[in-house]
Order: C-alpha cells, then sequence, then structure tokens
C-alpha cells in the first residue's frame, strides 16, 4: 500500500454542487477511491469534508485545527466555493466553517494557515477557482477564486502549483481525474500535471466547448438553430462554447447530457469571468471577434484539408 | 444543570450551520435552542439589472444539491413574467429532470447525510443500550431488504463502508443521469428556458434511457423504504417520539405539473396548482385550510427576524396580479439589506437566514411558524385528496415488477404512507424514504405522458414568445426538503426585484420580531436527551438527528439583494430591445 495520505476538502461560499458533482464520477468511482480500491490512489484518507464527514460541532472543528498545527502532514487542501473578504463584514463574518473553544474559525484564517502546510493544493470548481457566481458583479462580498486569493506564483510544499478545475460544477470525471493526478504528482508517482496560464490542466481545459462540441459541423455548414429544440448550431441561441475553455459539450457523464450534445447552449460556466461577461447576457450572442478568427481559421482549413484530400497516400 | 451546547459545524448537510442549545442535565431536556446560518453570498445582488431568464441558471446555484427546483420555480415565475406558455412537452421534461433530482437527493439524503447517525458506528457510541436490543430485534421486513436484524441495518449504514451506504453512493448516480438525459448536466441543468426547454433532437430513445435508468430506482426503493420503516420503528420505540417534536403547522408547495394544465398565467395557478402530482397546501394546527396556490401566495411574509439585515423598505406593490391584498413583507415588495453583526449574540440578531412566516389571511389573521419537507408535501398529499393515490390519511400507490440485477427484490409492491400523530425527527426521515418511492410512482407515469405526447405528434419543446417590456411572477414547488419559491418582477425588460425562499429559509428561521423560534430551534427546544455518558462529553446526538432530520440546505437559504446595476444587453432575435 502507498504511503498515507491525507485529503482536507473545505467548502467556503459554496453550493456543493461540486461534491455532488464527485459523487457521480465513473471513471473511478468515489467508491473506489475512498475504498482504497486503485493501486496508486490507495491509502488516500478524507480527513475533512463537511458534507461526507462523520464528526461534527468540535470534534470536526478539531480536525482543522490539528491539521493548522501539522498533525495531519502531509496532505493535499482542496478548496470548493469562494473566499470572500472579511474586511467588509465590519466586526460580522461572512464565512464562518467552524468554532472551537469558543473561538469562530474563518475560512479565510484556516485558507492562510493550511496553504502555507499542504503538500498541494486544488480548487474544485469556478467558485474556488476564480470567484465563480458568488464573484459575479457586483461581488457584495468581494470573494475570490483561490488563485487570486493565493497569488498566481504560488506552490505548495512539493512544489506543485495550485491546480484549478473550473466548471459549475466540473464534470464529474473531471474532478476525480484530476484530483486523482495531483495526488499521484504529489506522491511522485506520476509527473506534474502539465497547467495553462489560468492553472488549469490542458488535458482538460485546452479545447473550446466549440472545438469539443459534437455538433460543431452545422457551424461549418452554415446551419443554426433559432429556436430551441431546433436542429443547428446553438451560437444564435446565445451559445458560448466558442470562448469557453470546456469538455462538457459532448457528455456529462457516463455518455449521458452534455450542454451542446442536449440542445443546451454553452453559458460558459467554466469561463474565469462567469456569471459576467463575456458569457452573459447567457442568452445574448457571443463576441463577434472569435467567431471572425473562427471563420478565417475554418476558410483557410477547409482549403487547406480540401487540398491535403487530392495529395496522393503518404504513409 | 444548564449544559450549553454549541455544534458548529453542523455536518452531513448542505451549507454552513451552527446550533447553539441549552440542556438542563436533570431533566435531560433541550431548554433553549438558535440556528444560525454561518454564510453569506449574495446571489440575488448580482440579478437586478439581469435579463430574467438568467435567474434560472443563477438561482440554481443557490443550491448544489437541490439545483432543479429552484430551476423549476424560477422558470414557472419568468414564464409568467414572459407570459411564456410552454408546450404540453416541455412541461413533462421539466418533471422528468425534476423527479430525477428528486430520487438522487432523498437517497442521499436518508442513507448517505442522516443514515450515520442511526449506523453502528453511532449507536454503538451515543446510545450503547440500543444496539444489544438491535441485534436481538428481527428486521419484519427482511424478504425485501435482506438483512437479518435491525443490528444489521444498522451495520448497512456505517459511512465510508456499510453496505446501504456504498450502495445509495452508486444508485444515486442514477439520478443525475436521468437528469442530464434532458437537462444537459446536473447538477445546474442549462435546458430549462422561458417558454419551454432547450432539448433538441427527442426521441423515444431519450425515455427508454431514463426508464433503463428509473428502474434501477424503482428496484432500489423496495429495499429503501422497508430497511428505513424496520430501523425506524425501532428507533421509535427506543422512546424517541418527542425527539425534533413540533406543532402540525406545515405547507407544500406542490410539484410536477399536468401538462395539459399547465400556463403562464398567474390567475390559473389555483387550478393547475390542484392537479400537480404532489399536492399543494397550507395546514394549520392539523388542519388542511387551503390547497389554493394564490392563497398561499398571499399569505407569505418574509421578515428579517433575527437575521443580519436591515427592514428598512417601501411598501412597492399592495395587491397580487388578481387584487389581492398581500403585507408590505410579501417578497413582490421586500427588499433586505446586509447588516454583518458579531457572530453568537444569541439575544440580538444570530444568524444570515431571515424568518419568513404564513400570515393566515382568511382565518384568523395571525402568523404562523411554518415547517416544510417531505413530510410537510406527504401530508398534504394524503389530507387533500386530489391525486388518485390520496386516501385523506394516507398516500397508496403500486410499484410494478422489476427484476434488475444487484437488487434484493423484484416482486410488485404495494406502497402506503400513513399520517403519523405529530412531526418528529423520525418521521421526517421516513418520510422522506417514502417519497422516494412516491416520486419513482409518478416519474414512471410521466414517461407514459412523454410518449403519449410523441404519438399524437405534440413534440414542440419551446413556444417563441415576444417579451414584454414589465412583467411579474410567482413559481413555486418542492424541493427535496420542502416548498421553494420564486418572485420575479420586471421593469424595462430587466429584473427590478427578484427574491427566492429556499426551504431551508422557513426551516432554519430565527426568532421572530413576535420572539417566536423558527421550526428547527421548535424541534430541538424541549427535545429529550437520549446520549449516555456526563454531560461534559455529549456531543449533541440528540440535537444533530433533529437538525439532519430537516435534511438542512443552508446555502440555499441565506440570501440578499442589493444595489442597483445597468447593463447594456445584446439580445436574442424574439426579444424586445431595453430602452
Amino acid at each position: 500500500m502507498t504511503e498515507e495520505l491525507n485529503l482536507i476538502w473545505v467548502e467556503g461560499q459554496d453550493c456543493a454542487g461540486c461534491t455532488i458533482s464527485l459523487k457521480q464520477a465513473s471513471n473511478p468511482t468515489l467508491i473506489e477511491v475512498i475504498t482504497g480500491a486503485i493501486p496508486g490512489l490507495d491509502g488516500l484518507k478524507l480527513v475533512y469534508h463537511p458534507t461526507l464527514m462523520f464528526e461534527w460541532g468540535e470534534d470536526a472543528s478539531k480536525v482543522l485545527v490539528d491539521a493548522m498545527d501539522g498533525k495531519y502532514d502531509p496532505f493535499v487542501l482542496i478548496l470548493e466555493g469562494a473566499i470572500p473578504d472579511e474586511t467588509r463584514a465590519g466586526n460580522g463574518v461572512y464565512c464562518a466553517i467552524g468554532e472551537y473553544e469558543g473561538r469562530i474559525l474563518k475560512l479565510n484564517e484556516v485558507i492562510d494557515a493550511l496553504s502555507k502546510r499542504c503538500a498541494a493544493a486544488v480548487a474544485v470548481g469556478t467558485c474556488a477557482s476564480y470567484g465563480g457566481v458568488v464573484h459575479g458583479e457586483p461581488n457584495p462580498t468581494g470573494a475570490k477564486g483561490l488563485r487570486d486569493y493565493l497569488g498566481e506564483g504560488w506552490k505548495g510544499g512539493l512544489g506543485l502549483p495550485l491546480v484549478c478545475i473550473p466548471g459549475c460544477p466540473p464534470r464529474p470525471d473531471n474532478i476525480v481525474q484530476a484530483l486523482g493526478h495531483a495526488v499521484l504528482a504529489a506522491r511522485g508517482l506520476a509527473p506534474p500535471p502539465a497547467l495553462d496560464e489560468l492553472n488549469r490542466p490542458d488535458y482538460l481545459n485546452t479545447a473550446t466547448a466549440h472545438e469539443m462540441c459534437p455538433i460543431c459541423g452545422y457551424y461549418s455548414e452554415g446551419v443554426d438553430a433559432h429556436k430551441f429544440g431546433e436542429t443547428g448550431c446553438l451560437g444564435a441561441l446565445g451559445c458560448k462554447g466558442i470562448i469557453t475553455h470546456c469538455n462538457a459539450s459532448k457528455t456529462w457523464n457516463d455518455g449521458y447530457g452534455g450542454c451542446t450534445n442536449t440542445g443546451a447552449p454553452c453559458f460558459g460556466c467554466a469561463d474565469p469571468n462567469f456569471p459576467d461577461p463575456p458569457v452573459s447576457p447567457f442568452f445574448a450572442k457571443a463576441p463577434v471577434t472569435p467567431f471572425v478568427t473562427e471563420t478565417l481559421k475554418g476558410t483557410l482549413g477547409h482549403v487547406k484539408m480540401g487540398l491535403e484530400r487530392f495529395k496522393g497516400r503518404t504513409i | 444543570m444548564m449544559k450549553e451546547i454549541t455544534i458548529e459545524p453542523v455536518t452531513r448537510i448542505e451549507g454552513h450551520l451552527g446550533i447553539h442549545a441549552t440542556i438542563d442535565t436533570e431533566s435531560r431536556r433541550v431548554k433553549n435552542a438558535h440556528a444560525a446560518g454561518a454564510m453569506f453570498r449574495g446571489l440575488e445582488i448580482i440579478l437586478r439589472g439581469r435579463e430574467p431568464s438568467e435567474a434560472v441558471l443563477i438561482t440554481q446555484r443557490a443550491c448544489g444539491v437541490c439545483p432543479v427546483p429552484h430551476a423549476v420555480a424560477s422558470v414557472i415565475a419568468v414564464d409568467q413574467t414572459y407570459q411564456a406558455s410552454p408546450p404540453p412537452m416541455a412541461v413533462v421534461i421539466r418533471n422528468l429532470v425534476h423527479g430525477a433530482e428528486q430520487l438522487y437527493d432523498a437517497e442521499v439524503g436518508v442513507i448517505n447525510l442522516e443514515g450515520p447517525d442511526y449506523s453502528e458506528h453511532a449507536v454503538k457510541s451515543f446510545n450503547p443500550d440500543w444496539w444489544d436490543e438491535a441485534a436481538r430485534t428481527r428486521a419484519e421486513r427482511s424478504d425485501i431488504h435482506g438483512f437479518r436484524t435491525i443490528a444489521d441495518i444498522m451495520r448497512a449504514l456505517n459511512p465510508m463502508e456499510g453496505e446501504l451506504y456504498l450502495r445509495s453512493l452508486l444508485v444515486q448516480k442514477a439520478g443525475h443521469n436521468m437528469a442530464a438525459i434532458f437537462g444537459a448536466k446536473h447538477p445546474h441543468v442549462h435546458s430549462f428556458v422561458p417558454g419551454g426547454v432547450a432539448k433538441a433532437n427527442l426521441s423515444p430513445s431519450d425515455i427508454e434511457s431514463y426508464l433503463t435508468l428509473l428502474m434501477h430506482h424503482v428496484a432500489f426503493t423496495k429495499e429503501l423504504v422497508t430497511a428505513t420503516d424496520d430501523l425506524l420503528d425501532f428507533v421509535l420505540a427506543q422512546g424517541y417520539d418527542e425527539v425534533g417534536k413540533r406543532p402540525v403547522n406545515l405547507a407544500s408547495g406542490g410539484a410536477f405539473d399536468d401538462p395539459d394544465a399547465y400556463s403562464a398565467v398567474y390567475g390559473e395557478m389555483t387550478e393547475w396548482g390542484r392537479r400537480r402530482m404532489v399536492s399543494p397546501g397550507m395546514i394549520l394546527n392539523g388542519e388542511l385550510v387551503t390547497t389554493d396556490l394564490l392563497e398561499i401566495n398571499v399569505g407569505v411574509r418574509e421578515y428579517t427576524g433575527s437575521g443580519w439585515y436591515s427592514d428598512d423598505w417601501e411598501e412597492e406593490f399592495k395587491t397580487d396580479p388578481a387584487g389581492k391584498r398581500i403585507s408590505r413583507e410579501h417578497p413582490w415588495n421586500k427588499r433586505t439589506e446586509p447588516m454583518p453583526a458579531e457572530y453568537g449574540r444569541w439575544d440580538d440578531a444570530y444568524t444570515w437566514v431571515t424568518s419568513p412566516r404564513w400570515w393566515n389571511w382568511k382565518g384568523d389573521g395571525r402568523d404562523h411558524v411554518i415547517e416544510v419537507g417531505p413530510l410537510a408535501r406527504m401530508w398534504v398529499t394524503a389530507k387533500a385528496g386530489l391525486v388518485p393515490a390520496s386516501t385523506g390519511n394516507s398516500i397508496r400507490f403500486e410499484l410494478p415488477e422489476a427484476l434488475v440485477p444487484g437488487f434484493k427484490y423484484s416482486e410488485a409492491m404495494e406502497v402506503e404512507w400513513k399520517i403519523p400523530e405529530w412531526p418528529n425527527a423520525v418521521e421526517r426521515v421516513r418520510a422522506r424514504a417514502y417519497y422516494h418511492a412516491y416520486t419513482a410512482h409518478c416519474m414512471l407515469e410521466m414517461a407514459t405522458r412523454m410518449l403519449e405526447l410523441m404519438k399524437a405528434g405534440k413534440t414542440g419543446v419551446w413556444n417563441e414568445y415576444k417579451k414584454p417590456d414589465e412583467g411579474i411572477g410567482y413559481g413555486v414547488t418542492e424541493a427535496m426538503r420542502g416548498m421553494v419559491s420564486h418572485w420575479c418582477v420586471m421593469k424595462h425588460g430587466v429584473i427590478h426585484n427578484y427574491q427566492y425562499q429556499a426551504p431551508t429559509t422557513w426551516n432554519a428561521s430565527g426568532r421572530d420580531a413576535d420572539g417566536r423560534p423558527g421550526p428547527y430551534e421548535e424541534a430541538i427546544i424541549d427535545t429529550p436527551i437520549t446520549e449516555v455518558g456526563a454531560p461534559d462529553g455529549w456531543k449533541g446526538i440528540d440535537i444533530v438527528r433533529v437538525v439532519r432530520s430537516f435534511d438542512p440546505c443552508l446555502g440555499c437559504a441565506v440570501h440578499v439583494y442589493v444595489g442597483d446595476k445597468k447593463k447594456e444587453h445584446e439580445l436574442l432575435p424574439f426579444a424586445l430591445p431595453i430602452k
């Protein structure tokens, strides 16, 4: 069995939707992870997760306090939900996550302490990554994602940068696989995940929802849907797939659903700007520029691909 | 001697909740209790100035556990605001997505969130005297669920390892997948739009996929209700009937619309509300006083209560669109501004949750503290006699034969849920399990309705509409944890005022201006303490069992709406320009 590694999953200004998404994951399932059935991902202990853990009250808060004191080293810090600016709450509190020996544990204090000790940190969902729906204009609580909160150059104890898994929520398998990858990297069993400039794993978020779209052929052919339920590209109905880096357009989980696959436009919930422009207004067309670029690229692409097809076989 | 106990956080719920209670260690009864919502996001702030249709997507983010009921209530409110009635197929699809979510949510609630409180692990720690008795007690319905004794059921509920715990985690996946078939994804479905749904290429294969997964739930629910019954009957026999007891003041918004009756017309809500498969209604002191959604709406009042909010706002509407007088505290009038203050001042403001109350405007003219949830809606549906399964004091229906590999019982089964003597912790959990069975029954019928509509060629999923400049709407339905209501006021084509009340806004509410506790607080106060050991070491198991019996969802409950915002909108071709 691989050496034990603790997972501390903290919920901030969240809706538990990422946890609910994680529970649907199939490759692997949450059950296979918690029962230690997968080599390399065994020996994981979920020592703190407010929606799943047995303990409550001071027993639960004590886990966080002990973790701040190093009792659960090494651990991976996982955040779901955004972090408010408590200075705006005066002597009140926007996000209390526990109480220990008569003192309130504020989310930001816990994150400050745990981010100094953790082996690695993972932000699950758009809120934890970039602020998400909580930081929507006019951002009443001054909410931030972990990336802004810790600063761009932040690195965990093992030298790994923050891993962001955006999506509202992210696809179930995205969460469990990116988390699994972070764990393998933290244990030195796999290379660290290649991340883009927004700390997203390349293999999940390089392509846009448009590039991954199962019906993007309609775009090439110029077939637009003008009514919900109609067959065709959903761009005229507000689809933001062309600017959103996300792999949920073709399927959600186990081959079911998928945004554009079902006929629902992409609303850009995995975009760092969600729920503000350019992904909103949700039912308004996406900005024109990416379409112009796409058309130019597409036209040249069609010519190139056409010519390629006339060439002789080269392999 | 009085013992003070603070439970912060209450885990295995959605959101951030703290309970502060005082227990008399002599009489072993809770003397006083306060419930505090400890997290605030301000979702409604960002709604103002946006397209009302965006509320359908944004308000789902209130809760990742129960987003679809928010989507349903919101889309009904916006249907009315836009005067955009959907075609019948869209109503069926909304119902199917809604039902799919209820199925996963009930299992997770009963087994994974509340179950561990009755597991071997908990019982041996907190009620060890129950354990020997449980090991001796044969489970009455073991031919269906397969567990020989009550102790076997308790062992199956052990977190992260028990058989029921793990199987529930596996089966609940089917609920999300069913929702994704028509909702694109779950949580936070993306296909609900005013005037219908965004579902392309609808075909009978969609409903076949849905039914395949539904039958897993049909098979599982037979085990779920019988195992839950056996376990809870045992717990009741240990003297648990007064734990979490409170008066019979209950409300239901009703759920699962009749595709032939639903419309976007506020004035027609009385009629189509009564044709829902789960009935709407208000029960005061055990008496069903109304099943009329319009009457329920008129009586809603949301006080700031003990919340960290200002109650300074203008009365904008004197009546509802039908001309009935509404109060200054009605959500169409209500505004909320946050006023954060120190945590833990129990004699002052102490929570982010407001205090909704129901004004019995046709009766005694007084405000009432109302509980919502599966127990409330089952109670209302059983009493109302508006659906075939309702007998006046029970809900009775049959689940079909289903031979699904991996499940223990394949025969057809008659299910009957009976109205209990009073609401308490045990009956809330039991009602949640039975609601799982009733939802499966309703969705089987809804699947048939979809095929009938397909045969009749009524496959349209969306009606084009011309968006007006001004509008008002009220949408209501049932989330797993109770009645959820949304109110929308549109001016100049954008949201002028948007308010929502989640079930937990009702249940977790704090003291109102008259000092009356909210439902959690009422249910905890006077609860007997069964926990063993010296009072100094009490963890409050009885209190958390009471709180979890309501299946709290604090992310939903806490909300606010301030500020003003104007945006330039690039509009859809079918929408009118904003002035």
